[in-house]
């Protein structure tokens, strides 16, 4: 039972892992901005797992769970969701925005 | 642990103090949102003496009982629970964040009225009165926080405040500017989380006090660490992190850039000397200190020499902001040794921030109303300026000084502290590269002083057509006053920026 | 609080609130007929104050003043040229163009340089020369032509470099002291013992050398003096370069004396004297030769200091502080001069300029050779003294190329009774200064200056510098045209290759804020501090 706990964990804890990674790579890497903004959610939610593997490790000290990391990522979510909101109408606008004027703004960068 | 219990009875005022601190301004938010009727800058305009008001109180408080203040929410104790705590950094800090917020407001209480018939466009004003709030009050809770999780909440909630007053006026390039901000401080607060998230798996503790006793300098604790403080290097835009900084503060109305420039990026730094000397044990690396400096150094230098070659003003003051963010992490390096709060270099290097902020909050509303006069802010376009607004181009010259780090200023004295501890502990790097920033400084400033002190051709006929002065020029020259007025602290560490500061050092309530 | 202490605090604080009142309206109107009347407390203060002293704010900011001999002097000479150039520039400036900003420049230049010569502590020394060369700036970019602008630009330039190392070395002497503002004396006490010492004096060296003009750093002059107007240019190198010199003059450690820095001092004003002579005598520009003689004489007096320095002789700061004053009063009424007796061929007014000139060469009876005189004590019998008298020879060379330079120049236009008796009136001052103030410098009668072989040893060098500009020498004719500010000209070369690093720099900027690169770096600078954090001791 406990062990295949630990492992359970483990497993999660890698999966965060991996999830920070790949939203690392994309965030870099990919030019345009909605690609950004999933990696960054992907990202996000990497960090999140690893508070949920975080929060876990006390059940397996026999507590029923620790609250805190899982205030945390209530909080964290509401937060990375805000976020991308935000993001996302900056994007609406600026397709609002150079439909309106095509060539405005293009020079500045790729973001 | 019984020294982080609340008293168990019986109110603690001043501690209530630092509540209506945060509070204070989600008030206004609140007012603002409810009673569209009160337009919001008249809000604007009871909340921010208010502001100042309590932030005084506050300073006063810690510095009267020369200690820090401490309120814990709910009487729930830490860890479970939060505390607030004001040390005299702190302190001084909600004071100039009420100063500048509260400078930025007067600055714009014409520029972003409510238009007085209803069906005008009221959503640019309301934004920025709204995001002013969210941000003053997001910055407070910064200063008084204790707990690793709030502040990056706090971080979060001024991110977005910020982004928005990027982009108010909707044009597609402050809108790329936003967004490229947008997305660079996230990745910096999912680095700052990620180090979060490690710190509690370790000790299963977030709040600080905390954390300053328990921490070990393991590899898990350094590790977390490092995420943090690139995390909010990134959000403090640290060369050569500053990507995002200079379309953003360059886009923004001049009122929102003073913020921006004098404020939002020093949140962050202020967050990292914290996690550098209350989390990490100390004596930290002094490899890790040398490297900060290090990227301070490159800032300083490289970056007041684009922003030398700058033609658009405000790009040059953003350009400079991140020159001058680098003398900031210059401390990292200058406080060494068993005392670091009772040196020159931790001093200095509080008074760097201080009179930057005010300077450059001068600087970039000077070049707001230089830009509103003239219709554009081509530096090269500039000559007969200093005719048409002389107290515009007067304030921009005494903010200067203390970019410059001329006598007498703010700017001046922090640079003879962190040249003295530079000096001091042998680090003459540090001490050349003050000192050509300062000559690039001076370059910079008095570029534009000398194109505005050109005359246009045929112009001498015409009398001297000097534009009346307003109380925005007032308040633009009393800025760079007070960043003047810092000139005169006395040359020695300052006991008010280690109130609270020697506790902690020594772990002792 | 005495009255001394007073009138101390009154020499630099009354023309800083008089350019404070320009911020109402009808007081900058009538602020440029004011001038005159600005340095009064000055001068007042050097009369009836040496000795006294004021703690303008007691521990822990110690702003301080005093006034010893050598500034009493400096003070005195300053505060009666800044005054009679006021009158000369409240009439010569009183229909120009931005009239306004050149009285505000000059009101803080002036007390600038006023309160130079007062302060006793470190940081107000350093905030009253920071004032002082921030603001000639302003005058220097008066006229706002080109030629104004790069010479301003060079003139910055230099400033701030000068700043720049004044700040290090007064750091250096400052570090450790409790309250960071020690007195200069304090300071120049603990000197000796420093572990900075060489690096200190070095940096001082540098930054006041700087100030004064000694070659290779004088290039702003000859730039700033001919594109200023003519009141300007005659506080600029009456006053403004002596700023260098009270430099020196507090912070050179005579009492421990120095003598390696002595001699590469008097080894740099030597060759400065002989290079600004040599130099000068290419000029065509009756203002820069002046400005090169001013290199010249800031040449002499840093040997002098230097000879000072490295036999450990206290006096030399009161002699020195003589030499100074001399050539401030000298220079001054040389500059208003040349506005008013340019392109004239004879008349009174050419023999009043013909005698001014010499007296920079030491000509018997004028304030120039009791000041020769007075500061030949200081040197050892040996070459450095002989070059010092050889140097009056070719003071004399050029100063005979500047009357006629002078005389070929475009004709001077006003010359009215006022700017007639300012210019006059530094002249004479000149002379009753010298005079009265010998007994008090040297403690000797000036009686002694009527002999016969003391008047031949004043004559003889200016004898020898007449021979080599009149035919058939002709020296000045076979020097082949320099143009003004020499060695800048090629400093100026490496302008482009300077601009080029600086975009360079942008590039690498802008490679930098390219996305992909900032967010990698992120990362890698996540690993470094990571690493770097694990190698805590």
């Amino acid at each position: 039972m406990t062990h295949s706990l630990v492992s359970a964990a483990t497993l999660l804890g890698l999966c965060a892992c991996g999830m920070v990674g790949i939203g690392l790579y994309g965030l870099i890497v990919r030019p345009d901005a909605l690609r950004k903004l999933l990696s960054f959610n992907i990202l996000g939610s990497g960090v999140f797992l690893l508070f949920g593997v975080i929060g876990r490790r006390g059940a397996a000290a026999g507590l029923e769970g620790d609250p805190v990391p899982q205030a945390i990522v209530i909080t964290g979510i509401v937060v990375a969701f805000s976020a991308t909101a935000l993001a996302a109408t900056l994007l609406v606008k600026i397709s609002d925005a150079e439909n309106a004027l095509p060539d405005a703004g293009r020079e500045e960068d790729e973001a | 642990m019984s020294h982080v219990l609340p008293p168990a009875e019986g109110i603690n005022l001043p501690g209530l103090l630092l509540v209506f601190a945060v509070l204070l301004p989600i008030l206004g938010l609140i007012a603002m949102l409810g009673l569209r009727a009160l337009h919001p800058e008249r809000v604007a305009r009871v909340v921010a003496p208010l502001g100042l008001l309590l932030a005084c109180a506050i300073l006063a408080e810690v510095w009267e009982g020369r200690s820090a203040i401490d309120y814990t929410l709910g009487g729930w104790a830490p860890p479970l629970g939060l505390k607030l705590r004001a040390d005299g950094v702190s302190a001084v800090m909600l004071v100039l964040a009420a100063l500048v917020i509260g400078a930025a407001a007067l600055f714009s209480q014409h520029q972003f009225r409510t238009p007085p018939d209803a069906p005008g466009d009221t959503r640019a004003p309301f934004a920025f009165w709204s995001m002013l709030m969210a941000m003053w009050s997001a910055l407070n809770l910064v200063f008084v926080g204790e707990d690793l999780f709030n502040f990056f909440v706090a971080l979060e909630l001024l991110t977005f405040s910020a982004v928005t007053l990027v982009c108010l006026d909707g044009r597609a390039t402050t809108l790329h500017a936003a967004l490229r901000y947008l997305l660079f401080a996230l990745l910096g607060s999912v680095l700052y989380l990620l180090g979060v998230g490690l710190i509690y798996g370790r000790y299963g503790v977030l709040d600080l006090a905390l954390l300053s006793e328990l921490a070990q300098p393991g590899p898990i604790t350094l590790a977390a660490v490092a995420m943090m403080t690139v995390g909010l290097m990134a959000k403090a835009s640290l060369f050569p992190l500053h990507l995002w900084l200079p379309p953003a503060h360059a886009g923004a109305p001049p009122a929102a850039s003073a913020v921006l420039s004098a404020l939002v990026v020093k949140a962050p730094f202020f967050l990292i000397l914290r996690l550098w000397f209350e989390l990490l044990p100390a004596p930290y690396s002094p490899l890790a200190g040398q490297l900060l400096a290090a990227l301070g150094a490159a800032a300083i230098l490289m970056c007041s020499v684009v922003a030398l070659g700058q033609s658009r003003l405000k790009l040059m003051i953003a350009y400079s902001t991140v020159a001058q963010i680098g003398y900031l992490f210059l401390v990292f390096t200058l406080t060494a040794g068993p005392a670091p709060f009772a040196g020159l270099g931790w001093t200095g290097g509080v008074l760097q921030l201080l009179s930057h902020a005010l300077a450059k909050a001068s600087m970039f509303l000077a070049a707001g109303l230089i830009a509103e006069d003239m219709g554009h802010d081509r530096i090269a376009d500039f000559s007969g300026l200093a005719r048409r607004q002389p107290l515009a181009i007067f304030a921009f010259g005494l903010a200067g000084l203390s970019l410059m780090g001329l006598p007498p200023s703010g700017g001046f004295v922090a640079k003879l502290m962190l040249l003295s501890a530079a000096a001091a502990s042998g680090q003459w790097w540090i001490a050349a590269v003050i000192l050509a920033g300062g000559v690039l400084a001076a370059g910079y400033v008095f570029r534009v002083i000398g194109a505005a002190m050109k005359d246009r051709d045929g112009e001498a006929a015409q009398p001297a057509a000097t534009l009346p002065a307003t109380g925005r020029h007032a308040l633009v020259l009393a800025l760079a006053l007070l960043a003047l007025a810092l000139g005169f602290v006395p040359l020695q560490p300052l006991a008010l920026f280690a109130i609270g500061r020697g506790e902690l050092a020594q772990g002792q309530p | 609080m005495s009255a001394a202490g007073l009138l101390l605090a009154a020499a630099p604080t009354f023309p800083l609130l008089l350019g404070a009142s320009a911020l109402w309206r009808g007081a900058r109107a009538h602020l440029l007929r004011v001038l005159p009347v600005a340095p009064l407390p000055a001068l007042a203060a050097a009369l009836l104050a040496p000795g006294g002293s004021l703690v303008l704010a007691p521990d822990p900011l110690r702003l301080t003043l005093a006034l010893d001999l050598p500034g009493a002097l400096l003070l005195g000479g300053a505060g009666m040229l800044w005054s009679l150039a006021g009158l000369y520039a409240a009439r010569y400036m009183a229909g120009a163009r931005h009239r306004t900003s050149f009285t505000l420049w000059w009101l803080f230049t002036m007390a600038g340089t006023l309160g130079l010569f007062v302060v006793a502590d470190l940081a107000s020394f350093y905030l009253a020369f920071s004032l002082a060369s921030l603001a000639a700036y302003g005058l220097v970019a008066q006229e706002r032509n080109p030629e104004a602008e790069r010479a301003a630009r060079v003139y910055m330039v230099l400033a701030l470099l000068g700043e720049a190392f004044l700040l290090m070395g007064f750091v250096l002497m400052a570090v450790g002291v409790a309250d960071g503002n020690p007195m200069i004396a304090q300071a120049l006490e603990r000197l000796p013992a420093s572990p900075w010492r060489e690096a200190i004096l070095a940096l001082l060296i540098l930054g006041f050398g700087l100030k004064m003009g000694l070659v290779p750093l004088h290039v702003w002059m000859p730039l700033a003096h001919p594109v200023a107007p003519m009141p300007a240019s005659a506080v600029l190198s009456g006053i403004i370069v002596k700023a260098g010199i009270i430099g020196l003059i507090r912070f050179l450690p005579f009492e421990a004396g120095a003598e390696g820095w002595g001699t590469a001092l008097v080894v740099l004003g030597l060759f400065t004297a002989y290079y600004a002579v040599a130099v000068g005598l290419a000029q065509r520009h009756p203002k820069v030769v002046l400005a090169y003689s001013t290199v010249s004489q800031m040449g002499v007096i840093a040997a002098v200091l230097g000879a000072g320095l490295a036999a450990g002789d206290p006096r030399t700061r009161t002699l020195a502080a003589y030499y100074a004053l001399h050539h401030m009063l000298v220079k001054g009424a040389l500059f208003l001069g040349t506005g008013l007796s340019a392109g004239q061929r004879n008349g009174w007014k050419r023999v009043v300029m013909a005698v001014l000139a010499f007296a920079l060469a030491g000509l018997p009876l004028t304030s120039g050779m009791l000041a020769k005189y007075v500061v030949k004590d200081v040197f050892a019998p040996g070459p450095a003294l002989w070059l010092v008298t050889l140097s009056a020879a070719g003071s004399a060379a050029l100063m005979l190329h500047f009357l006629h330079r002078l005389a070929h120049a475009a004709e001077a236009k006003r010359a009215g009774p006022v700017l007639l008796a300012s210019w006059l009136g530094v002249g004479a001052a000149s002379l009753v200064a010298a005079w009265a103030l010998f007994p008090v410098v040297t403690n000797t009668s000036a009686a002694t200056l009527f002999s016969p072989a003391t008047v031949w040893k004043a004559s003889w060098p200016i004898l020898i510098g007449v021979l080599l500009v009149l035919p058939p020498l002709r020296l000045a004719d076979r020097v082949p045209h320099i143009p003004p500010g020499d060695v800048i000209v090629w400093a100026e070369r490496l302008l482009p290759r300077l601009r080029r690093l600086a975009e360079d720099v942008e590039r690498l900027d802008a490679f930098l804020r390219r996305w992909p690169v900032a967010a990698l770096l992120l990362v890698l600078l996540m690993l470094l501090l990571g690493a770097a954090l694990q190698l805590s001791a």
